[in-house]
């Protein structure tokens, strides 16, 4: 049997954890819940994120969170270029998405990410690689709570919080939503489409490659090309999970894969068991709540 | 203020209009009629831009707008309730009015409209909060009127407000269109419920596969053995 103190430190790991895992799958869900584009690069650009970070603090001294808004700043502008460069063709001009231009979308952002991940091996090498920020730990009874990750976990709320916020109380932001479930009724409202699946798209690299910067705190030696592979699976169950388009449902499944990620193996489970136990979850969601565990 | 001249339009290969020619005068109730399936929805959806036509112009206020992309009509002042409503399910009444103030004319309105229209209709102030996709079908008809008048338009289009509404809330809704008209609103619509509407507005088409039949003030298209006529001819 595990030991309980473990346990509960491995809780509170997996709760911050989870946090990330929420703005990382959240920049995948508000590109997945606008557009309905299904980005596959999506791990590529957590990657990039997390290198953003690296090189922030190798070169100028950044601390994660201080590489969040120029990480999130450049995943905007890679957003823009994706849009008109890969996604405007397919979805300009159309009331609904077929499932043609998902088929090509799929296939563009597949080829994207093989791309982008041979790019990154070929530049980065296979060697890992990490920053070193806050080890200190906060003792809270029996556990200790390493501070870099309760920042980086505060933050990861806050932005989350903030892009609610966003998308709930602007007009931009209700376009957003609308656009999500009607397009030419949102055109009814005089709300420019390509505008909107733009911006949409924007964020959700800005959220993607923040959430990498954010991750690095948990990676002190293990930042590699190969990260994506890790994550952007975890995105996907978090995604399904919480709902697509469902920005608390991000932070449930979020913080439910945070915790089966790091207590189950304090259990003797190994960690790709874990993701596997994550996915099999995904069944019974698939087949009885269709649109995530939240209503 | 409202013209569309000899329109030629349709879905892909489809061709449902074939050369409709229409106009909506400044401040009063223009109605199109006719059978299902006679064009009267493809009609309102060139003017709103969701439909572009193959073929004639679209003239708003001495403009030619026929090739102006939807979401560029309504800051002129052209709003519509379309057909089916089409209100986004998963936000709430409020939000959903809210959209309807989307453009610069609107938003700089949007309050002082949005306490008009809960005026209007009363019922939407208690049920603000509810997603529109849970409200009734009268509700969701008021979200819809109530929408299209956010944007403060100069002319408002409505596709059938009467579909699926019990018979009291459908003489409740054409007060209401009427007394929009008295406020300076033009309105042009297109109704199943033929009678009624006729009764309220000024003038009338009257649509039969995709093209106009008759048309006129409707006060001489009251006839109803003329209207039936209409409905029921073969070809
Ligand atoms: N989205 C569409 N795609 C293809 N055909 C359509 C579409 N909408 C309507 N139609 C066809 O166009 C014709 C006219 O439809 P519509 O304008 O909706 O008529 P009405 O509103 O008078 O009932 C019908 O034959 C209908 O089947
Ligand atoms: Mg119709």
């Amino acid at each position: 049997m595990a030991d309980l103190g473990l346990v509960a430190a491995d809780l509170v790991v997996g709760l911050m954890l989870g946090c990330v895992f929420a703005v990382i799958a959240h920049g995948l869900n508000v590109i997945w819940g606008v557009t309905k584009v299904v980005n596959v690069a999506h791990g590529e650009f957590i990657m990039l994120g997390a290198y953003g970070a690296y090189y922030l603090n190798l070169y100028l001294g950044f601390n994660p969170l201080l590489s969040v808004p120029v990480d999130a700043a450049i995943g905007i502008g890679v957003g823009f270029l994706f849009y008109f460069g890969l996604l405007h063709r397919e979805l300009r001009g159309k009331e609904t998405i077929t499932r043609e231009s998902e088929m090509v979308t799929l296939v563009a952002t597949f080829g994207l990410s093989l791309i982008l991940s041979n790019v990154a091996l070929a530049i980065f090498k296979g060697d890992a690689v990490g920053i070193r920020w806050a080890p200190e730990t906060l003792a809270l009874g029996p556990v200790g709570v390493p501070l870099g990750g309760l920042y980086v976990a505060i933050s990861s709320v806050a932005i989350i919080a903030i892009s609610d916020l966003f998308l709930s109380r602007t007009y931009l932001g209700n376009a957003i939503r609308a656009y999500s479930q009607d397009i030419g009724a949102a055109q009814l409202m005089g709300i420019n489409p390509t505008r909107i699946a733009a911006i949409a798209t924007a964020i959700g690299f800005g959220l993607t490659m923040a959430g990498g910067a954010l991750l690095t705190v948990w990676l002190p030696v293990g930042i590699t090309p190969l990260i994506g592979s890790t994550y952007a699976p975890i995105s996907f169950v978090i995604v399904v999970l919480g709902g697509p388009g469902k920005m608390w449902g991000s932070l449930l499944g979020g913080l439910t894969l945070g915790i089966l990620i790091d207590v189950l193996p304090a259990f003797g489970i190994s960690t790709s068991i874990a993701v596997a136990v994550a996915f099999l979850i995904l069944i019974p969601v698939l087949l009885f709540a269709r649109e995530g565990i939240l209503r | 203020m409202l013209q569309l001249d000899h329109i030629d339009a349709g879905y892909g290969p489809v061709q449902v209009l074939g050369s409709v020619s229409l106009a909506a005068q400044e401040g009063s109730i223009t109605v199109i009629v006719g059978p299902n399936g006679a064009g009267k929805s493809t009609i309102l959806k060139v003017i709103t831009g969701l439909v572009r036509p193959t073929g004639g112009h679209v003239v708003f206020q001495e403009r030619d707008i026929t090739a102006l992309p939807a979401h560029d009509r309504p800051a002129l002042g052209i709003a519509s309730c379309p057909e089916g409503r089409r209100l986004f399910p998963l936000l709430t009444a409020e939000t959903n009015l809210r959209l309807g103030a989307y453009t610069p004319r609107g938003r700089n309105a949007a309050d002082a409209t949005m306490e008009y229209v809960y005026r209007l209709f009363p019922r939407l102030r208690e049920r603000a909060g509810v997603k529109a996709g849970r409200l009734s079908g009268g509700e969701q008809q008021m979200v819809g009127i109530g929408r299209a008048l956010m944007a403060k338009p100069s002319i408002l289009i409505l596709d059938e407000p009467s579909l699926g509404l019990a018979p009291k809330l459908v003489s409740e809704i054409f007060a209401k269109i009427q007394e929009l008209r008295k406020g300076g609103l033009t309105v042009l619509m297109v109704e199943q419920n033929a009678y009624a509407a006729l009764r309220i507005a000024d003038f009338g088409y009257v649509m039969q596969n995709g093209q106009v039949v008759r048309s006129g003030p409707t006060k001489d298209l009251l006839d109803l053995e003329a209207l039936r006529r209409d409905y029921f001819a073969t070809g």
